[in-house]
């Protein structure tokens, strides 16, 4: 990273940060709170889908654990939220171990179709593993602890605080998949993604690398799911361990541009948006135009729309990525 | 981007004037729920029709603005919020499905707007203490009631012993775990205790485990009508002989199961939160009315939304609004609060109580134990048969066809 | 039951062989196979087990067609690219069928198949019994055309070996038109033989698919007769698991049972796929 692109990021964390200093309208910061949140999960994603080539079907789980555990620690052991977020990001990480030792043993499809498989199980679990997780009726909670920062008393019936809190994983999400990025273990996992059996021949420990990378990637997801517990204040099974959550997770990335910092949070701006706006002209048929918009992007924009925009910026020779799986 | 984010919301912003009083409705209008939320538009449509035909509330319109939540939670939540904040709505009905229900209580009580439940079941939503939150409908624990009433008073008709086959759903459980809790309490042993989950192709591997326990009564809980047809079409066509079979949930009344099922409906009983009495002048009215209109019978949920428009409506009505939108919802807070009335659901008056499983309402319908039937399926036709004043014809117990001689 | 999953299986099976494609269209266009059956019962008083064979070569037309326009630009992009296509595609497809047709639950009931037959005391469901014979027999017509025939034996050869098939002449771009067209039409055809045993409304496909990809995963990602094996499998364990385990975690027993072969047998129980 440039010192110049450095002062960038810097800037616009600050400036995202003083947003609700300007912007009154509770909604708009919603929408903001779930770009966010999206882009933590679509970074999350992007760490082991974008860099490292293995596509998860599966990320739900890691979400869903971290909500979990978030929001038992809260309602059984008093644990406030903003120890229980990164608690509870930890125990994904801990959750994706023996996930990843597992599903890395397959490649390409394989391990896809392993993920998908190990979610539903995790879901499966969940629904009736009454004494942990409450079964189908899952955790409400109606008041949050009071918290007292620098004088003043946090008032949780605001956005700000949530914001705030959003925009905190997003810096933290970004900034780990920009350090991953430059990292030797960036650098295994490109190998990785090109091609798994040369990177094993020079020495690369592919499995150490791939499960290293879904730990962290899992970590980010956890956390993002302890957020989710809090903001939306009710976790069940059918939230936080929906398929159709690893699937957005992975349109997310895929629409923003694979393997890149940027992409996840141009991916959620887009599908929050679109989504919205489809959603707001068409009553019925706006899921239509989701479908015809990814397919649009495949087709013409396969690297995403950040990496589209990025390469047409630098006009650099293209940095061909790669994206076959296996 | 954030210039589109923030033109696109100028955009989404409320333009309906404010001569209208706006009820906001999130419900799924895509989705696997869909079909659901149509039946609510359908429902709502009927009812902002009349009473606008009427001459309105106070000689204003009242309109009802629908938005998607496609069965997602955070959605619900997302789209609560929109109405509340954005398209600036005083009331909030809906919702369908429990899950959502709960975030959209959880945003109504925040955001200090009344929230009218017409549908969702789980006991949940109306006993965390949320004041800003009403329910017009019978909980799921309160499903039971009839047939609890039913096996205590009739003559020989407590169980010997009962399979319980249950959907693992939020609505599955709470009704299995409520009738299981009465039946013990009565020292009747749960032979079989099987949850299964939604969608279920095929139920004869459960009733090749249930026939071996050889129950006195089999109670079927479905929160799909899908699921309701098939369990009771398995488990008959596995010959197991009780002496009465009883479903609850809503697929056990539809015009669907009896045509489906032909021979095997008959006599098994629906144990539900409403099932209206088509011999009752309101409702056979507002059924014709409703068919007239949309070609269609309506069932449980498009009365429930119906009535849910005339109960707000009667608070609109009531409630002294000034233009400010915080004072204007307490006041209408504080109208449903005094809510008495009667809808083509029953009677309606919310109110704090304990609950069939010991937990504390707020804002239920005191009436709700009331508004549980027992119904049973005779030729083809649902006809109520417990408690013995709405009685519409004589119960046959026990089911002839099933039961040892 | 079990027949008919194995029919979706199979169509799965033959597009992934050729193409390497993991198509999540699949359930859609059983979708549409149930609602064809559906409309032409509805509006022309057909029996669907008689607008199978109007059905089945309009869904292969419908098959190629999407091959040709849609996906042959994409699978160069690599598996992921043709994943989340297809993906994209079944969203589409399935919200199109919602705006059309509503969401509602309908039912294709036959006035013929209300009651079910007994033989030897166990209740057989009519119409599903007849959808088990056709199935069969297409299952078997599809075998004789996969071994007997020179495009059959080109699909065959390119799913073993596609650079092989390539030096050995055959036309691997139209040997993909056909297999898609082919998996598209069994995939079609499965469904006009479900409509009258299941419900049928546009999200249905979801349901399917997950238990497809079990069962093609069990008998190796790739193997028509694996798939046959996989579904008869898939079906054994589910029933015992419900009475012998719990029904609870009878699904949860399809899943581990998948993982199980995925990880221990890669090329699934019987199959001829590799993975890895």
């Amino acid at each position: 990273m440039t010192r110049r692109s450095a002062v960038a990021w810097v800037a616009a964390a600050a400036l995202l940060a003083g947003l609700p200093l300007v912007v009154k309208n509770s909604f708009f910061l919603h929408v903001c709170i779930l770009v966010f949140l999206w882009t933590v999960l679509g970074e999350a994603w992007n760490a082991l889908g974008g860099y490292a080539g293995q596509v998860s079907f599966g990320h739900a789980a890691f979400f869903g654990v971290g909500a979990y555990v978030t929001i038992v620690l809260f309602l059984k052991a008093d644990v406030a939220p903003w120890w229980g977020i990164p608690v509870g990001g930890a125990a994904a990480a801990a959750f994706a171990v023996p996930f990843g030792l597992i599903t890395f043993r397959l490649k390409g499809p394989y391990f896809s179709l392993a993920t998908l498989a190990v979610a539903e199980l995790t879901k499966l679990v969940a629904l009736n593993w009454e004494w942990a997780t409450n079964g189908s009726t899952g955790y409400l909670v109606t008041h949050l602890p009071p918290l007292r920062l620098g004088g003043l008393t946090v008032d949780w019936e605001t956005k700000t605080p949530f914001y705030l809190a959003a925009l905190s994983l997003l810096v933290v999400a970004m900034g780990t998949i920009g350090w991953l990025s430059r990292s030797r273990l960036g650098a295994w996992l490109t190998a990785i993604r090109e091609n798994d059996e040369a990177a094993e021949a020079v020495g690369i420990d592919t499995v150490r690398a791939k499960v290293l990378t879904l730990a962290l990637s899992a970590f980010l997801a956890g956390m993002g799911g302890g957020f989710y517990a809090f903001y939306f204040r009710y976790v069940d099974p059918d939230a936080v361990l929906n398929i159709g959550l690893s699937m957005e997770m992975v349109f997310i990335a895929m629409v923003g541009g694979l393997g890149t910092v940027g992409g996840p949070f141009i991916g959620a701006v887009f599908l929050t948006t679109v989504g919205e706006a489809m959603r707001e002209k068409f009553q019925v048929g706006h899921l239509v135009f989701y479908g015809l918009f990814m397919m649009l992007v495949i087709r013409f924009l396969p690297e995403g729309i950040w990496g589209r925009v990025r390469r047409a910026i630098r006009r650099a020779p293209a940095v061909e990525v790669s994206r076959g799986a296996a | 981007m954030r210039k589109l984010v923030l033109s696109l919301l100028v955009a989404l912003a409320g333009t309906a004037s404010a001569q209208t009083l706006k009820i906001g409705a999130p419900q799924p209008m895509t989705g696997p729920d869909a079909p659901f939320g149509d039946k609510f538009k359908k429902a709502y449509g009927m009812a902002v029709e009349e009473i606008n035909a009427a001459g309105g509330v106070n000689g204003k319109k009242i309109e009802v603005v629908i938005e998607d939540h496609m069965a997602k939670n955070a959605l619900a939540a997302t789209v609560a919020e929109k109405l509340i904040t954005q398209e600036k709505v005083l009331i909030l009905t809906g919702g369908r499905a429990s899950g959502q229900a709960m975030e959209i209580a959880s945003v109504a009580q925040r955001l200090k707007t009344p929230y009218m439940v017409d549908h969702p079941s789980a006991d949940m939503i109306t006993t965390k203490g949320f004041e800003w939150v009403f329910r017009n409908n019978p909980t799921g624990s309160i499903y039971p009631a009839a047939f609890n009433d039913f096996i205590s008073k009739y003559p020989d008709a407590m169980p010997r012993s009962a399979a319980v086959v249950y959907d693992n759903t939020l609505f599955g459980k709470t009704i299995a775990g409520a009738a299981m809790k009465f039946l013990k309490s009565k020292g009747v042993a749960i032979v079989a205790d099987e949850a299964y989950p939604v969608n279920t192709l095929d139920f004869k591997p459960i009733m090749t485990k249930v026939k071996g326990t050889n129950p006195d009564y089999m109670l079927l809980v479905a929160v799909a009508t899908t699921d309701a047809i098939l369990v009771t079409r398995h488990a008959k066509e596995m010959g197991i002989q009780s002496r009465a079979f009883v479903g609850f949930g809503g697929g056990f009344g539809v015009a669907d199961f009896a045509s489906q099922l032909g021979g095997l409906a008959e006599n098994v009983f629906s144990s539900a939160a409403w099932s209206g009495n088509p011999n009752d002048p309101r409702t056979k009215a507002f059924y014709d009315k409703f068919h007239a209109k949309y070609g269609i019978w309506p069932h449980e949920h498009e009365v429930e939304g119906y009535a849910a428009i005339y109960i707000i409506a009667d608070a609109l009505k009531r409630a002294k609004l000034t233009g400010n939108l915080d004072a204007d919802r307490d006041a209408i807070r504080k109208a449903l609060l005094e809510t008495n009335m009667e809808t083509v659901f029953g009677k309606v008056k919310f109110g704090n109580w304990t609950g069939p499983t010991g937990d504390p309402f707020t804002n239920q319908n005191v009436y709700s134990l009331e508004h549980s039937v027992l119904a049973q399926w005779q030729k083809g036709q649902l006809l109520n048969v417990w408690p013995k004043e709405f009685a519409e014809t004589k119960l046959v117990f026990p089911d002839p066809s099933t039961a040892k001689k | 039951m079990g027949a008919l999953y194995a029919m979706i299986g199979i169509g799965l099976t033959i597009v992934f062989g050729v193409m390497r494609i993991i198509n999540l269209a699949h359930g859609e266009f059983v979708m549409l196979g149930m609602f064809a059956a559906f409309w032409s019962q509805k509006l022309w008083g057909l029996d669907p087990f008689l607008s199978i064979v109007l059905w089945t070569p309009v869904l292969f037309g419908a098959g190629v067609l999407v091959y040709r326009f849609l996906l042959r630009r994409i699978i160069p992009g690599g598996e992921l690219n043709t994943l989340l296509y297809t993906a994209g595609l079944s969203l589409l497809v399935a919200n199109l069928a919602l705006l059309l047709w509503s969401g509602d639950y309908r039912t294709l009931p036959l006035a013929y198949a209300v009651t079910p037959m007994r033989p030897l005391g166990v209740a057989v469901p009519v119409a599903l019994a007849i959808g088990f014979a056709i199935a069969g027999a297409i299952t078997l017509a599809l075998w004789l055309f996969l071994s007997r025939t020179d495009a059959g034996r080109a699909i065959r050869a390119t799913s073993q070996n596609p650079e092989a098939a390539v030096l050995m002449g055959i036309d691997v771009e139209r040997v993909a038109a056909l297999a898609f067209g082919l998996g598209t039409a069994l995939a079609g055809a499965a469904g006009v033989l479900l409509a009258p045993s299941l419900y049928l409304y546009p999200t249905v496909g979801e349901l399917l698919i997950v238990k497809s990809f079990v069962i093609v995963v069990l008998g190796g990602l790739g193997s028509v007769p694996g798939a046959i094996a996989g579904g008869i499998l898939l079906g054994l364990v589910e029933s015992l698991g419900a009475v012998y385990v719990s029904t609870t975690y009878k699904d949860g027993l399809g899943y581990v049972m998948f993982l199980l072969v995925l990880l221990y047998r890669p090329s699934g129980l019987f199959g001829v796929g590799k993975a890895g």
